[in-house]
């Protein structure tokens, strides 16, 4: 049963200001969080410096322009706690998730923090209809992985009433759902659509359950997804954007126009940049995505690279919110992988086999979607070295990668090993991944 | 008192068997024993040539891009009748000499079946054979197959 197609609002007065008055209230807050991030990291003081920019020199959103990027490797190059701009007491809670190497990053979250991360999917809940009736089911992985405990958290500040299921469990989560009558559910969407086919091959009618709509999100993925899984949960599914650097999940959702997501603009600015000129790009212009935080206080981020490429829209919107859409992510800068909702670089698996013997450092990542669930495939050349007659020294070897990749990149994969010089070499930049998931 | 083995390793596809053994064939290379172990995901194909064919059998392996490697193994001759392979296993599980895996010859002699065994100590193992009366198979004895 599809969600009532009302425009609720959780904040009307931050989601429907006037462009002007909002463009002012970003200003100032911005101004705010250089100032913090200034006199309190020195990475960013001393690139700002090194730019000739001082805080006073932000005026209002116009000099955004006007300051320094940060980037991933900052968070990793800085970890753990070079990037706080508060003192380790006030900080109450880390999350975090993978680097682009061996080491996580992390991001530390006041109070103020939580209670911005949970307004901003308090708001999502809302706009896809939530509200205090609600079951909402939670299907995210809770601990250091944002989708979890920020779903959970924006869903009891609506007043629903939450059911901390987290991931897997697929049998359960089903009982579950059909014996509390979920009205909500929050997962990825491919988790989503295993949920719905799991459901149709049990025989149970979809009439049984009582969802309703659902946030899904942490991955990219497509209308015709949308569109299966609505079917197949008879639900309205809404996009919901964000990424650990920014706060978590919420930074962007969709409401029931299902046409882009609104950008929390009061918490966070948005860019579009050409990520080779690194210039600002108008609205409508496809380009790199660049958030900078104005209420954090934790760990304010100004001008983050996502390295994730959509486009940004100011046409007004029928729900009555002012805020600018951003659309679907429709692809990357980099050789980012999102495999079930966990970010996997090419460069992690590296780090792994360069510290390993027996294995050459050439490898190829395949990425396939199998019932709805990616499964990463990593073949690795076996050196003639290691290479011996007996079948459990070569088990062990496959074993040892498989528990290190797992161990660095947090996601199970199936080692292949291939004989040496079968992978492709390349002349230039090599060819690290075949991903056949149909997107 | 050893005998040396070939090992490949391949992986687990359609196909990849008969590679090897065209390319052993094509040299002219006659496979006197063959054994395969399989995972879902690699296998080991270990053979037993005759001795003036190993590096040649090395050379076109790894020139087809198989990893080949030879290692030594013991050739055991074990009387064909009932309990003849248990004998000679008890031998070796009153030791500290264990099996690795073992497989049978394509031949036997006179009556006696020919089985490769690859033992955790190769050294100690064929001494704890011979010393018990167990006849190993020379290389010599193999080529002449």
């Amino acid at each position: 049963m599809k969600a009532q197609k009302t425009h609720n609002i959780y904040n009307p007065k931050m989601e429907c200001m006037s462009r002007e008055e909002r463009r002012k209230l970003q200003g100032e807050r911005l101004r705010a969080t250089v100032q913090l991030e200034y006199d309190n990291v020195p990475l960013y003081r001393a690139r700002m410096d090194a730019k000739g920019v001082k805080p006073e020199d932000i005026k209002s959103i116009d000099d955004l322009k006007l300051l320094p990027f940060t980037e991933k490797t900052d968070l990793r190059d800085e970890f753990p706690f070079g990037l706080f701009a508060s003192p380790k007491k006030d900080i109450i809670r880390i999350q975090g998730s993978s680097g682009t190497t061996g080491k996580p990053i992390v991001a530390g979250y006041t109070q103020n923090d939580i209670d911005v991360w949970t307004e901003m999917v308090a708001r999502a809940m809302t706009a896809a209809g939530g509200g205090p009736d609600d079951i909402v089911q939670i299907a995210y992985g809770y601990g250091l992985f944002t989708g979890g405990l920020g779903a959970h958290q924006g869903a009891q500040q609506i007043g629903a009433m939450v059911v901390p299921m987290s991931s897997g469990n697929t049998q359960r989560q089903i009982m579950m759902m059909h014996d509390l009558g979920a009205t909500m559910l929050c997962c990825t969407p491919s988790y989503a659509t295993y949920l719905g086919e799991s459901i149709r091959e049990m025989g149970i009618p979809i009439s049984e359950f009582k969802l309703k709509s659902g946030c899904f999100g942490a991955e990219p993925w497509t209308e015709g997804m949308r569109q299966r899984l609505e079917e197949l949960l008879d639900i309205d599914a809404c996009d919901i954007y964000g990424l650990t650097e920014i706060g978590g999940p919420g930074v962007a959702f969709e409401c029931l126009e299902k046409d882009g997501m609104h950008v929390n603009e009061d918490h966070v600015i948005a860019e579009i940049i050409d990520p080779v000129t690194e210039e600002q790009l108008p609205y409508g212009t496809p380009g790199e995505l660049v958030f900078t935080t104005i209420t954090k206080t934790g760990m304010p981020m100004i001008r983050y690279r996502t390295h994730d490429i959509c486009t940004l829209s100011d046409k007004p919107c029928a729900c009555g919110r002012t805020t600018i859409k951003m659309s679907r992510i429709t692809g990357r800068t980099d050789d980012m992988l999102v495999i079930r909702g966990v970010n996997v670089f090419p460069s992690q698996i590296e780090s792994v086999l360069v510290g390993m013997e027996g294995v050459a450092p050439h490898y190829m990542l395949v990425v396939d979607r199998i019932n709805s669930t990616d499964k990463l495939e990593v073949q690795v050349e076996l050196t003639e070295e290691m290479f011996t007659d007996k079948v459990g020294e070569i088990e062990g070897l496959r074993n040892q990668i498989a528990d290190k990749i797992k161990s660095v990149v947090g996601i199970s994969a199936k080692i292949q090993l291939v004989p040496p010089r079968t992978i492709p070499r390349s002349e230039g930049k090599a060819k690290r991944i075949i991903d056949n998931r149909k997107l | 008192m050893f005998v040396r083995q070939i090992s490949v390793f391949v992986e687990n596809v359609r196909g990849t068997l008969r590679k090897i053994t065209k390319l052993i064939g094509d040299a002219g290379i006659d496979i006197l024993a063959l054994s395969v172990a399989d995972t879902a995901n690699f296998g080991i194909v270990r053979m037993i040539v005759r001795e003036a064919d190993i590096e040649k059998g090395l050379k076109v392996l790894k020139d087809a891009g198989c990893p080949a490697r030879t290692n030594r193994v013991v050739c055991v001759c074990v009387p064909n009748r009932p309990s003849g392979l248990d004998e000679v296993l008890a031998v070796i599980d009153e030791s500290d000499v264990s099996i690795e895996y073992l497989y049978s010859f394509n031949y036997s002699a006179d009556g006696q079946a020919l089985i490769i065994f690859r033992l955790s100590d190769t050294e100690a193992g064929a001494k704890l054979l011979l010393d018990n009366g167990i006849v190993l198979f020379t290389q010599e004895e193999v080529n002449a197959l």
